[in-house]
C-alpha cells in the first residue's frame, strides 16, 4: 500500500540544504507530550498500525498519535522544511531517509538496538537504513511486489496451469490469445505518483534478465538507464504491455485506470483480463466478496524467472526513523524493531515481517503466511529499485518516463530523459 | 382509558352529514364516525362496511384495492424516480393503504380477531405488492438513477428520525380529529400527505433493486413507523368518539388491552431505531459544524465548496472540496486537528481548487 503514497520529489537536496541554514525549531517541547507518528498507512492500514502503537502504549506506557498521508515524500519535506518534523517517520523510500540521515535530520540507532537489528535482518535489508557508517532506520513492515494475481477457478476450468517459467508465462499469454482472452490488466493512475507500477515492471525484469549483481549496479546508479541491459528490460516491458491486444483497454487504459482498480475487469463476466501483475497490497483493494486461495475467485503466483527455476523477489516496505532525540521516541524505534510488533497488524492480516525470526503462526491471513514462506526461502530478494535511486530519478524521471512509454515516446528517448535525473539531482 | 359519556345528541344527524358526503370518497365513513357521543347500531355497521368487506364484497374489494395499490405505487416510484415532489403527492392521494389501517384499528378496538386478521393479511399483501411494484418499475427504467446517485426524494424517504414519529402520531391524531369533526374534512388530503404510506414503500422497492439495502431499511423503516403511528392514533380516537359500544368494550377488555399494548409497544419499538439515527443525524451535524470551525482553523484562506462529514462509533470521515488563491495547506494537519479531541480515528479527502483571478487592459 505504500506505493499509492509516493510523490514526485525532485527538489529535495535543494530543499533541504534551503532547511539546513534555517534556525532549527524543532527542539520545542510537545505540547501533548504524545510521540507524533507519521507515515503512509490510511484505512484499514491506519487501523492495524493504531493497534501496533497500543500495544507500545500498553508495554511502555508513553503515548503516541498517528498521523497518515497519502501523499509521504513531499509531506515529510514540508514538515522538515517548516521545522514541524515528526519525532518518528515509517519512509516508504530508503533513498529519502538517506538523504535525511545525511543532512542531519535523523537521530543514529542505539548501539543496542543497533546490533539487534543487524542479527534480525538480512545484511542487505540493514544496508538500505545505513548512511555513512551508522544505522538510521529500522525495516518495520515489507510488501512483497512480484505477484500475479489470476482467478483460478477459470485457470482450472480452461486447463491453464501456472507458469513456473518466464517461457511458460509468454506461452500462456498466446494461449489466452488464441482463446480470445485479453491476458492483462495493467493501471498506473496514482495522483501525482503515476508512473510507478510501469517502474516495477521494469525493476522485477532488471532481476529476472541479469541478475541480483547488474540490478544492485543499476539501483546504484553506476549502471545508466541507457545501458543496453536496462534498455533491454524496457523492450520486454514494451513487448508485453505494449503491444495490441495484450492489456484490457490498451495502453489509454494503462493511464488512466487507477492501480488499484486494474483488477477489477478479472472479475467481470466475461473477464476482462486473467492477470495482473501487483504486490502483496493488492489483497485490502480487492472487489468485496472474493475468496482467496487456490480453489478461491483469486490467487497469486510469483512471476516465474527467466533464469534458473527460483523466482527473485522484489520486495518494498516501510523503514522507521527517529527525528527527535528522545528517550520515547528512542523507544518506539526499539519497539517497531523488534519482531512482537508485527503481531497485533500480523494477527489483522496485510502485513508481512522483513524480520528473519518471525513467528509464521501469527499471520492472520493465507497469502500473508504464504508470502512469509517465500520470502524466507527465496534465494534473492531486492528492495523496490526506484525508492533506492536518488527522489529526483526514482521518484521523478523514472515515473515520468514509464508514463512517456506507455503514452508512445521513442524508447532511446525516454531512457535519456530518466538517465537526465541524475544530473538535475546534484545541485 | 376514560370512560367516554354516551349521552345521545339530538341534533338532525342526516342533514348535516349529507353536506359532507360530496367531501371524499369515504365520505360515509366520515358521516358515522363524527357522531361523538352517540353512535346507533345501523351506522357503526355502515361504518365497518366501509372497513371490512365479506361475502360478495370481498373479490370487488380485492380488485379495487389491489388496482389502485400497483397504481399508485406505480405512479410514486415514477415521481420517485424523476424526482418529482408533484407526481408523488399526487401517489400518495390515490393510496388505498389507510383502509387496511383503519380496519386493523376497528378489528383492534372491537377486540375481533377474525377481522384482525384478515385485515392484517390485505396490509401485508399490499405492503408486499407495493414493493415489488417499485421494484419492477426500478427495473423497467434501468441506467436512469444508480444506488450511489438516489434522486432527493427518494432520499427523503431513507433516513427517517424521531421527527417523523412525531409528524405520524400528530397527523394520525388530526386525521382522527378530522373524522370526528366534519367542517375539518377539507384537511384530509393533507393527512394523506403528511403520512404517506405507499411513496416510502416504492422507495424500498426501488432501493432493493438498486442494491441500495442501507437506503431499503431506511425507507421500510419510515414505513412502519407511519404504518403503527396511525393505527395507534386511530385506535385512541375510536375509542374516545365512543364509536365503539360501552358493552363491547367491557366485554373484550382483555382483547383492548393487549391490543393498545401491542400498537404503544410497537411505536415505543420503532421509536429506539429512530433515536438513533437521529443522535447520528444530530452527531453528525454537530462533528459538522466543528469540522467547519476546523478547516477555518486549518487554513483559513480556504473556501469551503462541498463538505460531507460523517462521524460513528469507528471512526469519522471528512470528504472537503476546498477552494483557494494560494497554495494548498496538507490534508493530515487537518485530520491531525480534528483527530486531537476525539477518541476515533479521522479520516480526510481534500480536493483543493487553485482559484486566481487575473485582470488587464489594452488599447
Amino acid at each position: 500500500m505504500s506505493r499509492r503514497a509516493r510523490v514526485t520529489a525532485v527538489s529535495i537536496v535543494v530543499a533541504l540544504v534551503a532547511v539546513a541554514c534555517t534556525p532549527d525549531t524543532t527542539e520545542e517541547a510537545n505540547p501533548a507530550s504524545r510521540l507524533r507518528v507519521f507515515s503512509v498507512y490510511r484505512g484499514a492500514d491506519a487501523e492495524a498500525f493504531r493497534s501496533v502503537l497500543d500495544e507500545f502504549t500498553r508495554e511502555t506506557g508513553i503515548e503516541a498519535s498517528y498521523v497518515g498521508t497519502a501523499a509521504f515524500a513531499a509531506r515529510i519535506q514540508d514538515r522538515v522544511r517548516n521545522g514541524d518534523p515528526p519525532d518518528v517517520a515509517l519512509f516508504p523510500q530508503p533513498a529519502l531517509l538517506a538523504e535525511m540521515a545525511r543532512a542531519g535530520f535523523l537521530v543514529p540507532i542505539d548501539d543496542g538496538v543497533a546490533a539487534s537489528i543487524a542479527d534480525g535482518y538480512a545484511d542487505w535489508a540493514v544496508d538500505l537504513a545505513t548512511v555513512e557508517g551508522k544505522l538510521f532506520g529500522a525495516w518495520y513492515k515489507l510488501s512483497v511486489n512480484s505477484l500475479v494475481w489470476y482467478p483460478p477457478q477459470l485457470f482450472a476450468a480452461r486447463g491453464y496451469e501456472v507458469p513456473t517459467t518466464w517461457n511458460e508465462l509468454r506461452a500462456l499469454t498466446d494461449q489466452m490469445v488464441r482463446d480470445g482472452y485479453t491476458p492483462w490488466c495493467l493501471g498506473m493512475e496514482a495522483f501525482d505518483a503515476t508512473g510507478w507500477v510501469g517502474t516495477d515492471w521494469i525493476e522485477d525484469l532488471v532481476l529476472r534478465l541479469h541478475g541480483p549483481d547488474i540490478y544492485d549496479q543499476w539501483t546504484s546508479g553506476e549502471i545508466p538507464f541507457t545501458d543496453e541491459r536496462i534498455r533491454e528490460a524496457f523492450a520486454a516491458f514494451s513487448e508485453l504491455a505494449l503491444q495490441p491486444g495484450q492489456v484490457a483497454g490498451g495502453r489509454r487504459a494503462i493511464l488512466s485506470v487507477p492501480v488499484l482498480d486494474a483488477i477489477d475487469p478479472m472479475f467481470e463476466e466475461p473477464p476482462g483480463c486473467l492477470l495482473t501483475r501487483q504486490g502483496s497490497f493488492q489483497q485490502g483493494e480487492l472487489p468485496e466478496g472474493l475468496t482467496f486461495g487456490p480453489n478461491g475467485d483469486v490467487d497469486v503466483f510469483v512471476l516465474p524467472p527467466m533464469q534458473g527455476t527460483t523466482a527473485p523477489l522484489l520486495a518494498s516496505g516501510e523503514i522507521a526513523a527517529v527525528f527527535t532525540d528522545s528517550e520515547e521516541a528512542r523507544a518506539l524505534l526499539a519497539f517497531l524493531a523488534s519482531p512482537r510488533s508485527g503481531e497485533p497488524w500480523a494477527a489483522a492480516g496485510g502485513y508481512n515481517s522483513p524480520h528473519l525470526s518471525f513467528d509464521a503462526t501469527a499471520y492472520g491471513t493465507e497469502l500473508d503466511r504464504r508470502l512469509g514462506e517465500l520470502v524466507q526461502s527465496a534465494e534473492v530478494v531486492r528492495f523496490d529499485g526506484a525508492d533506492l535511486m536518488p527522489p529526483a530519478v526514482g521518484t521523478g524521471t523514472f515515473w515520468d518516463g514509464m508514463v512517456d512509454l506507455v503514452a508512445g515516446a521513442p524508447l532511446d528517448r525516454v531512457l535519456a530523459e530518466i538517465q537526465s535525473g541524475y544530473s538535475e539531482g546534484t545541485p | 382509558m376514560e370512560e367516554v359519556d354516551a349521552a345521545g345528541s339530538d341534533a338532525p344527524l342526516e342533514d348535516d352529514a349529507g353536506d359532507r358526503r360530496v367531501l371524499s370518497p369515504s365520505g360515509s365513513l366520515l358521516r358515522r364516525l363524527v357522531q361523538p357521543g352517540h353512535w346507533e347500531e345501523d351506522e357503526r355497521k355502515a361504518v365497518l362496511d366501509e372497513l371490512f368487506f365479506e361475502g360478495p364484497e370481498w373479490r370487488p374489494f380485492l380488485f379495487r384495492f389491489g388496482s389502485l395499490i400497483i397504481l399508485s405505487t406505480t405512479i410514486a416510484a415514477l415521481g420517485l424516480i424523476s424526482n418529482s415532489a408533484a407526481v408523488v403527492i399526487g401517489a400518495m392521494l390515490v393510496a388505498p393503504l389507510m383502509t387496511p389501517i383503519l380496519a386493523v384499528a376497528a378489528a383492534l378496538v372491537h377486540g375481533q380477531l377474525d377481522r384482525l386478521g384478515v385485515s392484517i393479511m390485505v396490509l401485508v399483501g399490499g405492503t408486499i405488492a407495493a414493493v415489488a411494484t417499485g421494484w419492477g418499475i426500478s427495473r423497467l427504467a434501468p441506467g436512469t438513477i444508480t444506488a450511489a446517485e438516489l434522486t432527493s426524494e427518494l432520499l427523503a424517504r431513507t433516513s427517517p428520525s424521531i421527527l417523523d414519529l412525531g409528524v405520524a402520531i400528530a397527523a394520525g391524531l388530526a386525521g382522527g380529529y378530522v373524522l370526528t369533526h366534519p367542517r375539518a374534512g377539507s384537511s384530509l388530503p393533507g393527512v394523506a400527505i403528511a403520512v404517506a404510506l405507499v411513496p416510502p414503500l416504492a422507495t424500498v422497492g426501488i432501493s432493493l433493486e438498486l442494491g441500495a439495502t442501507s437506503e431499503a431499511r431506511g425507507a421500510l423503516l419510515l414505513f412502519v413507523t407511519n404504518l403503527v403511528a396511525i393505527v395507534l392514533s386511530a385506535m385512541i380516537v375510536m375509542l374516545a368518539s365512543g364509536f365503539v359500544p360501552a358493552d363491547t368494550r367491557i366485554m373484550v377488555r382483555g382483547r383492548l388491552r393487549v391490543g393498545l399494548a401491542i400498537a404503544l409497544l410497537a411505536t415505543i419499538g420503532v421509536s429506539v431505531p429512530l433515536a438513533w439515527r437521529t443522535a447520528d443525524l444530530v452527531g453528525d451535524q454537530r462533528f459538522t459544524r466543528d469540522v467547519i470551525s476546523s478547516i477555518r482553523e486549518w487554513d483559513p484562506a480556504g473556501r469551503i465548496i462541498e463538505l460531507q462529514a460523517d462521524i460513528g462509533e469507528s471512526g469519522a470521515s471528512v470528504d472537503l472540496v476546498v477552494a483557494s488563491s494560494r497554495s494548498p495547506v496538507p490534508a493530515w494537519r487537518l485530520a491531525e486537528l480534528l483527530a486531537q479531541s476525539r477518541d476515533v480515528p479521522v479520516e480526510v479527502a481534500v480536493e483543493y481548487r487553485l482559484e486566481q483571478r487575473d485582470e488587464a487592459t489594452a488599447d
